[in-house]
């Protein structure tokens, strides 16, 4: 693992995300309009829009480093939107940061929003006036997993970019180079199962290699080791403890356990609880399996919302324990052990 | 209260002595232990928190204690600290240090600390804390509701103390004493009826008997019936919770939002904790559940546009629809005991974790630049497996993001303090000149940042292989 000399770490995700654009190996289309933009010290408010993981951030930041040179972020304002309170902060941020002085050679300096499609519609209209107060020593980068959620006015204002999923030998290939540079062993089939639980989600792919080389080696055993670890164990007994036990009490003690204890937001147990349902551990009819998916579709709408975390949850709680009590009572073989 | 021409019933017969005060015995032994901790010395918490319904003998008690301890009692009310002066006025005055020998102890009261109000009192519940902090005496709080958000300061340094509902029964058996006293002919009917109302109030049921019995020289069921209109009374939490759930009909469920002082995200949480008490059918769960979301959405609403309108519908909803979706007669209307709200709880019981892990997920951005909650369930959960299964390559790790002590000891219970521990000598080790093998410049800049200002870590830590990685 990495050179003995070498005592400090980082995350990989970190340590190999590409510093500039000619190092990006994906997005060639998007990658090279950018470098036009850094040739001619020009551009225009730009929106990149993509599932995540696939070189959205990393792209702003190379282009902002290939502008501006190693010291970037002098010039690059870094907000992101789910993590700051309200669009009034931002306001202020922004207004903050369009008094400081201008780089050389460029004329303007980069505002760069993350999770942008978290902003409600009257915060972005905001963020619209925003865009043109500054636009004389600004140019914003919007970064988005969803397009359709930013409003068209400033949609408008934008040159987007959409970023696409990763290819398979792209992940793969990149996994391996890694691999190779921290002296790690791998093989094929591993990578290929990272690939596959990532979903082409290249920081995902990332952090799951890295932790399976902290296991030893990067095979299939230990890339299933380490996703299996990584959900929670009380997500599983979550959907055990209501649906199969039908104990509602105790199925919330465990919600609040994950959402307290673990710091998971609603909708990160909602995800969470989406990817569990069509494992193949998770053994309930088919029908039920889509019926939950449907629930948790509502239950996540309700949260986009601005609903209470909790009482959305313990709803669907109460809907697994209905749905198991039917389902112990139309079953009549015995194929599995459920509590009566 | 009221005028007084001679002493009203509840001032005549209050306790005079421990014994006198009803039931509350395990808040009884509590108080004394703690009280016997401040007589011999220094006791572990300076302050005790005595919380409970109204009229249970929570003041009482403490008036008792005094009384028969020999103790000065300086009392306060809840109008009289509005303002931080005041209370620093009279924790001067009470907590300076004796310098006299046998100067007599006292007990700083405050009552009713649950009256102060978090924004327009602002800076009494810092006064207090501070009079806490620095008082050489016993300071007794007196709260209904040692729940309420704005106290949570002020549950931490307290020892919490518990007095119970008083049951009907023993309210009547107090009427019936006061009666003998009185040598009022009473009618157990009508003691019934007034212990009935009172609903563990022994204070207001003290009130009542006074009021029939006080002008006719007799309380009959006749005459507090009468006399005693329905008392638009405030009802606790636990009321409020309880007639909900087990309202018969729409009116009756909605009558009760107007009763009480929860505000409406208050009231649903209180709802939310105590449906699985009352609903244990799961279709009644179910339904129920489905109203009070329904009336969570409203309330989100309210906040997101401001149209306070919704509320009649989001009250409708959490009131009535709950109510009457639990239908299944064999839970509806039986007895159960209901709690606190848990999150309330939790919240302040979890809060030294979640502060360290909201700290390492603000640094981990730094890093990966992401949001925080996708460092907390994407990333988080990589590292604890790392942090669990490698602890020599976890210390590097550590070393490498700048992760403090108390973070590394979040993401490993099992092998936290190794890996601490393995830090320390990597931090030692890379004090000492280290042979260069690979990537100078990179080699130098690690070592300047591994020796280093813990302070500074997130912008600065990745620059060094920025640098290396660079083409």
């Amino acid at each position: 693992m990495g050179a003995q000399s070498v005592l400090a770490e980082l995350l990989w995700a970190e340590k190999y995300r590409p510093r500039s654009l000619q190092e990006m190996v994906n997005q060639e289309d998007v990658v090279r309009r950018l470098q036009v933009f850094v040739k001619e010290k020009n551009m225009p408010h730009l929106l990149f829009a993509g599932p995540p993981g696939t070189g959205k951030t990393t792209a702003a930041h190379a282009l902002a480093h290939d502008l501006y040179g190693e010291d970037y972020r002098m010039y690059m304002l870094e907000l992101n939107a789910s993590d700051e309170r309200g669009i009034d902060v931002i306001r202020t941020k922004v207004k903050e940061f369009a008094r400081s002085k201008l780089p050389v050679g460029v004329p303007f300096k980069i505002v760069l929003l993350d999770e942008a499609d978290n902003m409600t519609a009257d915060a972005q209209q905001a963020l619209r006036r925003l865009m043109e107060m500054y636009v004389d020593v600004t140019r914003f980068i919007l970064i988005a997993n969803y397009p359709s959620k930013i409003i068209e006015p400033i949609q408008s204002r934008c040159a987007v970019f959409r970023f696409t999923t990763l290819k398979k030998e792209d992940v793969v290939s990149r996994l391996k180079w890694i691999c190779s540079r921290e002296k790690v062993s791998c093989d094929d089939k591993g990578l290929e199962a990272i690939f596959d639980v990532s979903g082409g989600d290249m920081r995902r792919a990332i952090n799951i290699l890295q932790a399976a080389a902290a296991l030893g080696e990067v095979n299939t055993s230990n890339v299933y080791k380490v996703v299996g670890l990584a959900t929670p164990t009380e997500i599983r007994a979550l959907l055990k403890t209501a649906l199969f036990e039908g104990d509602f009490t105790k199925a919330r003690d465990i919600l609040r356990k994950l959402m307290i204890t673990y710091g998971l937001s609603g909708v990160d147990v909602v995800k969470q609880l989406h990817r569990e349902i069509f494992s193949s551990e998770f053994t309930v009819p088919e029908e039920v399996r889509v019926e939950i998916a449907d629930y948790l579709g509502e239950i996540q709408f309700r949260l986009v919302e601005g609903a209470d975390d909790e009482i959305q949850l313990s709803a669907l709680l109460a809907k697994l324990v209905l749905l198991g009590r039917n389902l112990r009572q139309t079953t009549t073989q015995p194929s599995k052990p459920s509590k009566r | 209260m009221s005028v007084e021409r001679k002493l009203p019933w509840v001032v005549k017969y209050r306790p005079r002595k421990i014994d006198d005060v009803v039931n509350q015995e395990e808040a009884k032994k509590l108080f004394m232990a703690w009280i016997d901790s401040w007589l011999r010395g220094r006791p572990e918490k300076k302050a005790a928190l005595i919380y409970g319904p109204p009229g249970s003998g929570k003041t009482s008690l403490v008036e008792a204690v005094a009384l028969e301890k020999g103790l000065e009692l300086v009392e306060m009310n809840a109008s009289d600290y509005r303002r931080s002066t005041d209370i620093e006025r009279i924790a001067k005055t009470t907590s300076r240090v004796g310098s006299l020998l046998n100067v007599k102890k006292k007990i700083i009261l405050l009552d009713e600390v649950d009256g102060i109000s978090a924004t327009a009192d602002k800076g009494a519940l810092d006064s207090i804390l501070d009079l806490i902090e620095k008082t050489q005496h016993p300071v007794v709080l007196v709260a209904n509701d040692p729940w309420d958000p704005k106290l949570r300061d002020l549950r931490e340094v307290c020892l919490m103390i518990e007095f119970k509902r008083l049951t009907k029964t023993e309210v009547k058996k107090v009427l019936r004493d006061i009666c003998a006293k009185e040598k009022l002919t009473c009618e157990e009917e009508a003691v019934d009826f007034i212990a009935e109302r009172a609903e563990g109030d022994l204070r207001s049921a003290i009130n009542d008997l006074e009021a029939v019995g006080e002008g006719f020289g007799k309380v009959t069921s006749a005459l507090a019936k009468s006399l005693l209109r329905a008392r638009d009374r405030e009802l606790n939490a636990f009321d409020v919770v309880r007639r909900i759930l087990i309202a018969k009909y729409a009116w009756q469920a909605r009558e009760v939002s107007n009763q009480t002082d929860l505000a409406p995200d208050e009231l649903i949480l209180w709802i939310h904790e105590n449906i699985p008490n009352q609903a244990q059918d799961p279709e009644d769960l179910w339904r129920a559940y489905e109203s009070l979301s329904k009336a969570d959405i409203y309330l989100s609403r309210i906040i997101k546009t401001g149209s306070w309108d919704l509320l009649v519908y989001a009250a409708d909803m959490m009131t009535a629809g709950v109510a009457l979706s639990i239908r299944n007669p064999q839970y509806k209307f039986k007895w159960v005991k209901y709690s606190f709200p848990e999150r309330i709880k939790l919240l302040s019981k979890t809060r030294e974790v979640r502060q360290i892990r909201e700290d390492l997920a603000k640094l981990l951005v730094s890093h990966l630049k992401c949001s925080t909650s996708l460092i907390k369930y994407d990333v988080i959960p990589f590292l604890k497996i790392i942090f669990d299964n490698n602890p020599e390559y976890a210390a590097r790790l550590a070393l490498g993001l700048n992760l403090s002590d108390s973070m590394i000891k979040y993401l490993s219970d099992k092998n936290g303090d190794k890996i601490v521990a393995l830090v320390e000598k990597l931090r030692q080790e890379s004090r000492k000149p280290v042979p260069v093998q690979r990537g100078g410049p990179q080699e130098e800049k690690q070592q300047k940042k591994t020796t280093g200002e813990e302070k500074k870590r997130n912008e600065k830590s990745s620059k060094g292989l920025e640098g290396f990685f660079k083409k």
